[in-house]
């Protein structure tokens, strides 16, 4: 028990005099998180919102496969990519291999599906209202679809926020694909994973509390968005 | 009921669903301006043949010509029962439904809010607004579209009487002279104080159409007398 709260004064330590190596792991963890959320919402959410409000011959076929892909185990999409982008892989060349890139692509293929599939939620139950309407006025899809996305911002941010909670707690895929290289690769969960190992107790701890703190804060955010969605609108997210 | 300023056209118009006939074979000619209220009881198929004339619905067979030619998509502006707004200003609802925004369309957007009473809530979000705003924005955000045609399903059914009263005003001093209004509406009083003609529609087939005042002082139909009675609802 000693250890424990040993290790925790030590981490509070590192964490308020902003030890370097703990900086740059947080650094890395964000900028991951970042280009993967945000490459997963410009492909999801207008995807997401033109399989709503878009009847075609295997729209239940091309939306259960997504549904289906929002439950990938990260550690079998970390071996897939990792097949790829190994030197005998198919896109071998490329060099990605152990890079932050191809992590951010390994999170894009577990973060797509979900933003797709929370996307076509919500503005599936938009589509039931306004379907009618746009048809009655001829309203172009294009513009129908950036509509939908507008009139959805608020739920939307959540979906982005769920987003960027499901790629900054990841671990499965990002270890085996970026290898989790000191200065390079290493992010807050591989970096737990290790020091734990080790019994490096008070890294490990301090980058818990931070990782903790950022899904405290991020779902507070959409408990607030909520409830700025039900004051603007009187309706339920 | 052909008259000389008969303009629409409704030759065979039918409406099958699951096998189930909605709308019976209907041949009517229609006066291409006025109001013409399409009358009934819950469930006679009012809906279903203002949605035929809207577009939204495609018949099984027969065919809607209006001054001779097809009934023209960009003719015709639908305001349904339940107001739908999008999650904006009220001004931006407006212009939304616009292909190309001028600033001629911008002030007729806000001569037209001023009508319904809803200047000074232009830069309102729309979603705040009561149910009879909503449904006056409705009728505005139609109206800027400039249809000749414009299908009304019980815009008022939903809504304070303060509403329906701007409502109704709107539509026989502004509108009526320049557009054709079909106006569906459950409400006798209501279709007494509108209507120029009265299509009375029971279980799907039209089986009485003439002007409002013969329909309310001489019905011709047990079905019709038994609706003014209030005996069918």
């Amino acid at each position: 028990m000693n250890d424990i709260s040993e290790a925790f004064v030590s981490s509070l330590g590192l964490i308020l005099f902003l030890d370097a190596e703990l900086l740059e792991i947080i650094l890395l963890s964000f900028k991951i998180t970042f280009y993967a959320v945000l490459i997963s919402s410009i492909l999801g959410i207008p995807l997401g919102a033109f399989l709503a409000s878009t009847h075609f011959k295997f729209r239940n076929t091309v939306v259960s496969i997504l549904f289906g892909m929002m439950g990938l185990p990260p550690v079998v999409v970390g071996l897939f990519v990792y097949l790829i982008f190994s030197r005998s892989g198919s896109l071998g060349w490329m060099g990605l291999l152990y890079s932050p890139t191809v992590m951010i692509i390994a999170q894009v293929i577990l973060i797509l599906p979900i933003v797709c599939c929370l996307t076509f939620q919500i503005i599936e139950s938009l589509h039931t209202r306004y379907h009618e309407f746009f048809r009655s006025y001829r309203i172009a899809k294009l513009k129908s679809v950036i509509a939908y996305i507008v009139d959805s911002r608020f739920e939307l941010t959540t979906v982005v926020l769920a987003g960027i909670g499901r790629s900054i707690s990841e671990v499965g895929a990002i270890i085996i694909v970026g290898g989790n290289i000191d200065h390079i690769t290493r992010v807050m969960t591989t970096a737990i994973a290790l020091e734990t190992s080790k019994g490096n107790l008070d890294l490990a701890l301090g980058l818990g509390i931070i990782l903790l703190t950022t899904a405290i804060v991020l779902n507070g955010f959409i408990l607030f968005l909520r409830g700025k969605y039900l004051n603007t609108s009187g309706s339920t997210i | 009921m052909a008259s000389d300023n008969t303009q629409i056209r409704i030759n065979d118009l039918s409406f099958d669903i699951e096998g189930k006939t909605l709308l019976h074979n209907t041949n009517l000619s229609l006066n291409g301006d006025g109001i013409t209220v399409f009358l009934g009881a819950n469930g006679a198929g009012k809906t279903i043949f203002l949605k035929l004339l809207t577009g939204l619905l495609t018949p099984c067979s027969g065919s809607i010509t209006f001054k001779g030619g097809n009934l023209s998509v960009k003719t015709r502006a639908f305001v349904s029962q339940e107001p739908v707004i999008l999650r904006r200003t009220v001004l931006k609802n407006m212009l939304f439904v616009l292909e190309k925004i001028t600033s001629e369309k911008s002030t007729l957007a806000k001569e037209l809010l001023s009508l319904m009473g809803l200047d000074k809530k232009e830069h309102q979000n729309a979603m705040t607004l009561s149910a009879g705003e909503k449904q006056r924005l409705c009728l505005a955000r139609a109206i800027i579209t400039n249809p000749e045609i414009l299908l009304l399903d019980e815009p008022t059914a939903n809504i304070e009487p303060n509403s329906t009263t701007l409502i109704e005003k709107y539509l026989i001093q502004k509108v009526r002279s320049s557009r054709k209004i079909f106006f569906v509406t459950h409400d006798i009083n209501q279709a007494r104080r509108l209507a120029d003609e009265i299509v009375f529609i029971h279980t799907g087939r039209v089986i009485e159409h003439s002007s409002s005042e013969n329909f309310f002082e001489n019905p011709k139909t047990t079905e019709a007398r038994k609706y003014i009675s209030g005996k069918i609802n």
